[in-house]
């Protein structure tokens, strides 16, 4: 049987008369990295945040681990494992970089030495190791998307949400970001996968959700998205850069 | 006694707390700062119709002509000289340059003026009629709350027919928008500053011929202003309007029915419930922002 | 190694003040209230400082300590501690009251209602008979222990280890898990949430704990002075100048608001006790009968809150990190 660690069922979600999200449904595989994908104004930051808590849905249901998650708070759903990132990246900023990710260690962990070691441990996978004295606020906007990879990284999820870690990078700064998503991956970890870049995406996920107008478009492997007519016209076709 | 009694003396002074709580709303719309000096602003409008009565023998509302452009003045200057500076500093350094602001103003005025009341007293400051048989109205008060309706009326048109005043609201609304659209919102922070001194000024001497005059008298009326900006939604000019008048009436209510003395608490309870339960106050759209 | 050294120095040089200055009453007084301040504006820090809450109504938990302690005494003359206990209870009480209500809420919502909480306590202690009203609370015959009535250096001590137990919890919650949480709130709140932070929970722990302490501190100044009212310990005054203190110092660090308190209280009592005036006019630069001199003697002794108004506009304007935020190395 295929084990579903995300099911998310109906899910619709309203600001006002505006329909931010409309009935979307979608189920995501244990070790699977998932692409959410549409154009701006899509709906896929609102779903995230949906999901993880922070605007609870309007309608539906989200279940995470079998446990039904739509009421609880953002601090709740992060401590059953499931932890996001920020498209504008929300570093702490007074904090150093090693404090940043010892904060998201304190979710595992009520000893600081663990939280440290933790937290070490976390920036030597994203490559930020030395910078752990640094300032948070100091980063290059770069270093904070990995900054931001590597605190959630430390809560030790079982799913992660990434939301455009890769935007406003260079090439090669998305191919070490992605580098390191695969890394996770192969350590038992399911990632859902918000980006514009649609190379980092069709390279990177098993699965691809096409949201539009906060309705769900289509859904398949990136071969079927690439070529399914409907996501062209929408996505490709619609002025949006690839 | 009638309960139409403190209802509409609620009512009259009511509009005056509304003129000072518009003031503040305003500035917390357009600039998104609590301004903690509003309550020295209104005293410093009560000293100034004191003098303009006692030494140039002008009387209380007559002086608004002066008063109203002086302080409208006093606050841009504020704002150009103090308060834009923290304008994109963390709120709680916003509200502790306005409470040093506050301080300042207040202690000079104990300084120069002495910790004594002053008692401003015109030909009519206790006369009243009477109506409905029982209900006696105040004239002075009645005066005020005129005027206050007259001045509301002249804000509103300025904010909604002229170029500045949509310019206002517009920074209002979405200041990064505002400035997109090539709307100078530093000067509408200015302005929005000066016109809530002014108006501040202006409710500190509509109430002067009415209250004792003291230098840190400012305090009760502050919190008042919060009450009334919170009750009726922060940045909601309309809002304020109407907090004003609910708190006016109230507070005429605890004082007829309960004790002059619980009257301030009874407000400060009424904030603190509109906290609980209805934080983006009865006019707000945003919640819990 | 440095870091003990100092700290030892710093212990001995305390603890070896009063018995160096002997029984100099005005002395000893000044120093009870830099002990007392610095402690106030330590307990403030961890709620305004570490977590980012200011609360601008603080005299509200030290008018609770004092105030509670004050009426059980002379009411029922019962152990001082219980008493000091039962002011932390009544403290922590009307902390969760405002707790529960405005840590739901974010921006300037909590700053405004601890003003309000404040004020409410105050205006009721007023309107009350059971408190003394506005005639206030004297605590005349009541003996504590053994403690001689006359002599202040008790409470010299009594200050300063409170004033270590609140730097203590700072220094041990720095780096702790509440401590790191605390500053995560206070940086950015929808990154906080999304670590795991539950920040309700964290916020009311931060104020529970920064009212307990501020309680204690209001239930000795009450058994140190031996009378209060709404004006000494309930007052806006207070709550702004024990901020006032903390951001002068260096808000959100541990030695911040005790620097803060060791310039503040001295230039207070300056211009409280009318120092300049006296000095200018035994200089002969100023004759006391002058209006000049007949100013300094009569107003400017009320000068000092005027004086923390400039302080508090320069110290936003210029040195919004404090004192010790300039010699913060940049990181």
């Amino acid at each position: 049987m295929i084990q579903h660690l995300l099911h998310i069922s109906h899910v619709s979600k309203h600001f006002g008369g505006n329909v931010a999200v409309s009935d979307v449904s979608f189920s995501v595989e244990e070790e699977q990295i998932f692409g959410l994908i549409g154009p701006n104004g899509a709906g896929k930051t609102t779903l995230f945040n949906c999901i993880t808590g922070f605007f609870p849905a309007t309608s539906g249901d989200v279940i995470f681990d079998t446990k039904k998650i739509n009421a609880l708070r953002p601090d709740e759903i992060c401590k059953l494992g499931m932890a996001r990132t920020w498209q504008r990246v929300k570093p702490l900023g007074s904090l150093t970089v090693l404090e940043n990710v010892m904060v998201g260690a304190f979710s595992v962990t009520t000893v600081a030495k663990e939280a440290e070691a933790n937290a070490k441990e976390q920036l030597q996978v994203v490559g930020l190791n030395d910078y752990a004295t640094k300032s948070a606020g100091s980063l290059p906007i770069g270093l904070k998307k990995k900054l931001e990879l590597a605190r959630v990284l430390a809560t030790r999820p079982k799913m992660l949400l990434l939301d455009e870690i890769c935007g406003g990078l260079n090439h090669t700064e998305t191919d070490t970001i992605l580098d390191i998503i695969r890394g996770i991956r192969k350590k038992g970890a399911t990632i859902i996968f918000i980006e514009h870049d649609m190379k980092a995406v069709t390279s990177i996920c098993d699965r691809i959700v096409v949201l539009n107008s906060g309705e769900k478009l289509a859904e398949g492997t990136p071969g079927e998205i690439t070529t399914n007519p409907d996501v062209i016209a929408a996505y490709l076709g619609g002025g949006h850069h690839a | 006694m009638s309960f139409l009694q403190p209802l509409i003396s609620g009512i009259l002074t009511g509009g005056v707390y509304a003129l000072a709580g518009i003031g503040m709303s305003l500035v917390f719309g357009v600039m998104n700062i609590s301004n903690f000096a509003h309550g020295d602003l209104m005293m410093l409008g009560m000293y100034l119709a004191f003098f303009a009565f006692t030494l140039l023998h002008i009387d209380p509302y007559i002086s608004l002509v002066l008063i109203i452009p002086i302080s409208f003045l006093f606050g841009y200057m504020m704002e150009r000289i103090f308060i834009n500076k923290v304008i994109h500093h963390p709120h709680q350094n916003q509200i502790l340059l306005t409470i040093g602001l506050g301080l300042i103003m207040s202690n000079t005025a104990l300084l120069a003026f002495t910790s004594d009341p002053k008692i401003l007293t015109t030909t009519y400051s206790s006369s009243a009629f009477t109506l409905f048989g029982d209900v006696s109205v105040s004239v002075p008060l009645l005066l005020s709350f005129l005027i206050t309706c007259g001045i509301t009326l002249i804000l509103y048109l300025f904010l909604s027919k002229t170029s500045t005043g949509m310019a206002l609201r517009a920074t209002s609304q979405n200041r990064e928008a505002a400035q997109l659209m090539g709307i100078n919102v530093a000067k509408m922070s200015a302005i929005a500053f000066g016109i809530g001194t002014a108006l501040a000024a202006t409710a500190g001497a509509l109430i002067a011929p009415t209250y004792y005059i003291h230098p840190l008298a400012g305090h009760t009326f502050l919190l008042k202003a919060f009450t009334i900006c919170v009750l009726g939604g922060l940045g909601s000019v309309v809002g304020a309007g109407v907090g004003g008048i609910i708190i006016g009436v109230v507070e005429a209510m605890s004082s007829t029915y309960l004790s002059s003395d619980w009257k301030d608490v009874i407000v400060f309870l009424i904030f603190l419930a509109v906290l609980l339960l209805r934080p983006q106050g009865l006019f707000g759209k945003k919640g819990g922002q | 190694m440095k870091q003990i050294a100092f700290l030892a120095v710093l212990a001995a040089v305390a603890l070896a003040l009063p018995l160096v200055i002997g029984e100099n009453p005005y002395i000893i007084g000044i120093l009870i209230s830099m002990l007392m301040m610095a402690a106030l504006s330590s307990a403030w820090n961890i709620l305004g400082g570490y977590a980012g809450q200011y609360s601008f109504g603080h005299a509200a938990y030290f008018g609770a300590g004092a105030y509670t302690t004050l009426i059980l005494l002379t009411l029922y003359n019962l152990n001082p501690l219980f008493c000091i206990a039962v002011g932390i209870v009544v403290a922590s009480i009307i902390a969760l009251v405002t707790g529960s209500i405005v840590f739901r809420l974010r921006g300037h919502y909590f700053g405004l209602a601890s003003i309000a909480v404040a004020e409410v306590v105050r205006l009721s202690v007023l309107n009350f008979n059971f408190t003394g009203g506005a005639q206030g609370i004297l605590l005349s015959d009541v003996a504590l222990w053994d403690l001689d009535l006359n002599s202040k250096t008790p409470f010299y001590y009594g200050m300063l280890l409170v004033l270590v137990v609140t730097l203590s919890i700072t220094a041990y919650l720095r780096r702790s898990k509440t401590g790191y949480y605390l500053q995560a709130i206070r940086e950015d709140q929808d990154a906080a949430a999304s670590l795991g932070i539950n920040i309700y929970f964290y916020k009311n722990k931060a104020l529970l704990l920064s009212a307990a302490l501020t309680s204690v501190l209001g239930s000795l100044y009450g058994l140190y002075i031996r009378f209060i009212d709404t004006s000494a310990v309930l007052d806006l005054r207070l709550s702004i100048e024990i901020i006032l203190t903390a951001i002068i110092g260096g808000v959100g660090t541990l030695w911040g608001p005790v620097i803060g308190a060791l310039l503040l209280v001295p230039l207070a009592e300056i211009l409280r006790s009318n120092l300049i005036g006296d000095v200018l006019i035994k200089a002969g630069l100023v004759s006391e009968t002058s209006g000049v001199g007949l100013f300094l003697k009569g107003s400017l002794a009320n000068a000092h809150v005027l004086l923390y108004g400039i302080i508090t506009v320069l110290c936003i304007l210029y040195l919004p990190k404090g004192i010790l935020g300039l010699f913060r190395r940049k990181k």
